[in-house]
């Protein structure tokens, strides 16, 4: 409640949906080079998208959630990843855990265990009660 | 260890606060009386009086240092000033013109006035009317978008600080003519206008709790319930906001204990020290009973690790180390709602504090001996 009177729309969804395709394609290339992290940080930079358009939100989430499921070695990968970014790691976990899906709440629990022990209750929190910036 | 004396007084304490001397201490066992109690040895306590006067839950008591004159709020829309009269606390109603509950009160640093936060997005300053024999109070209207969880004096006694649940910070002026007196040297007119907001921060995404002023008052703290605490220094015109995300649960009031180091506490039970070091970054340090060791993989309480047990399933290969907690060796088993200053008023260090919560425990810190371990900001 208290940012969305300053929530402006950043750029139009059509910008957004276009950076989001470039994401991607970067995306898919790292991970032909076994780049996990890699990809796995591209996807989450620029996430969660400023806008409040669903169709956004919806394509960047696909985007990262191949990121996820690419992921193979859990600890390497947390102990690569940088600090700042455990907070959108955590909304995107918990994203992939509301879809309801076999492989994906797999795998997002497999990795949330792991970012709970890093990051601590505080990360948990800090994404539960962000509703502005949602993912 | 830092605590001194611990004693649970109640099932739950809602707020709490001390005598000038520290000898008794008024507290609210989470009903609608007021209780104080005498201190007479090392965790012996005596109860003294009972303050019947709220028909509902006592929010805030604050006990002025130099007048003797307990305040209570409650969430009867009502507050009392109590006097000490022949060995009676003699109450005198304040109409508060609320329409929605008290939520916490604090006397101004001269004690002239008193501030409420409450339900109804409005804070009320009440000052004492000598003509007339009685308190009025002036309402503050504007801005607040919900509830006023807590209130702040500046030590020039003019300036408020409120936390909402809207998620801002805010800065009054709470000037009243032939109150307070115009300082020729002061700041901005705008700093003579009762009810005037000179400043507003946007920073959390979530309720605030808990606003502090520094000694100097220079620096203002104030925690959001995302687990993180804001630190805002120089407080003014172009003010410098710093916001530490912690990886515990989140906290619900603060203090400083000297310009450059706060403690806060709240859900975790156990009392987190925070410091700002020489080039003016804030970041925590330990926990306030914790060796300054790295935390380890033991990070949970034990009341989680059945959850997560739970959660986790057969997947989970990693025992949870419940025993890891205990050896923390908290004092509090639950919540801590407020944290209280045991030096005098207007000392530039607090050496002794105390906290209260849903535990119905009060505990007594002091920092005497932990200079070396705190380190040169303390």
């Amino acid at each position: 409640m208290a940012g969305a009177a300053a929530f402006v729309e950043a750029d139009n969804a059509d910008e957004i949906m276009a950076r989001i395709e470039t994401k991607s394609q970067k995306i898919e290339s790292l991970l032909k080079h076994y780049k996990h992290v890699e990809a796995l940080k591209t996807a989450l930079e620029g996430s969660p998208p400023k806008t409040l358009d669903e169709r956004c939100k919806s394509a960047n989430w696909i985007v990262v959630r191949r990121a996820i499921m690419a992921i193979k070695d859990i600890d390497g990968m947390l102990n690569a990843l940088d600090d700042e970014y455990y907070d959108i790691l955590m909304k995107c976990l918990y994203r992939g855990l509301s879809t309801g899906d076999e492989p994906t709440c797999e795998q997002c629990l497999m990795i949330h265990e792991k970012l709970t022990e890093r990051a601590g209750l505080g990360c948990i929190l800090r994404c539960l009660s962000d509703t502005t910036n949602t993912v | 260890m830092a605590v001194v004396d611990v004693h649970r007084f109640a099932e739950s304490i809602t707020c709490h606060a001390w005598s000038p001397d520290h000898s008794m201490v008024a507290l609210c066992p989470n009903n609608t009386e007021v209780h104080i109690y005498k201190s007479l040895s090392l965790d012996q306590w005596e109860r003294l009086h009972v303050l019947q006067k709220h028909d509902q839950i006592v929010s805030g008591i604050d006990w002025s240092s130099k007048s003797n004159k307990i305040v209570s709020v409650s969430h009867d829309r009502n507050s009392y000033v109590w006097s000490m009269e022949g060995g009676e606390w003699v109450p005198t109603l304040v109409i508060l013109r609320l329409n929605r509950a008290a939520l916490c009160v604090q006397w101004s640093p001269k004690e002239n006035k008193f501030a409420v936060g409450s339900g109804a997005k409005t804070v009320c300053i009440c000052y004492y009317e000598q003509e007339n024999n009685w308190w009025v109070s002036k309402l503050i209207r504007k801005r607040h978008e919900s509830s006023v969880t807590s209130v702040a004096w500046h030590p020039n006694n003019i300036l408020l600080a409120t936390t909402s649940t809207d998620g801002k910070c805010r800065v009054f002026s709470t000037f009243i003519k032939g109150v307070d007196t115009k300082d020729s040297k002061a700041g901005s007119p705008a700093e003579t206008k009762f009810g005037e907001q000179i400043l507003q921060l946007d920073l959390s995404y979530s309720w605030a709790f808990g606003v502090k002023w520094s000694p100097s008052g220079n620096t203002l703290a104030y925690v959001g319930h995302s687990s993180m605490i804001y630190f805002v220094d120089d407080v003014g015109p172009s003010p410098l906001a710093q916001s530490v995300a912690f990886r515990d649960l989140p906290l619900r009031d603060v203090l400083f204990i000297s310009e450059k180091m706060v403690i806060g506490v709240g859900y975790d039970s156990n009392p987190m020290v925070f410091a700002a070091d020489d080039t003016g970054i804030w970041s925590f340090i330990r926990y306030i009973g914790e060796k300054k060791a790295a935390s380890s993989n033991s990070s949970y309480s034990s009341q989680f690790s059945e959850a997560f047990g739970k959660f986790y399933g057969s997947q989970s290969k990693s025992a949870t180390a419940s025993d890891a907690s205990e050896s923390r060796g908290r004092v509090h088993d639950n919540c801590i709602n407020s944290i209280v200053p045991l030096s005098k008023a207007g000392s530039p260090k607090v050496m002794r504090f105390s906290t209260s919560g849903l535990d119905g425990k009060v505990a007594i810190w002091d920092l005497e001996n932990m200079e070396q371990e705190l380190g040169n900001q303390f």
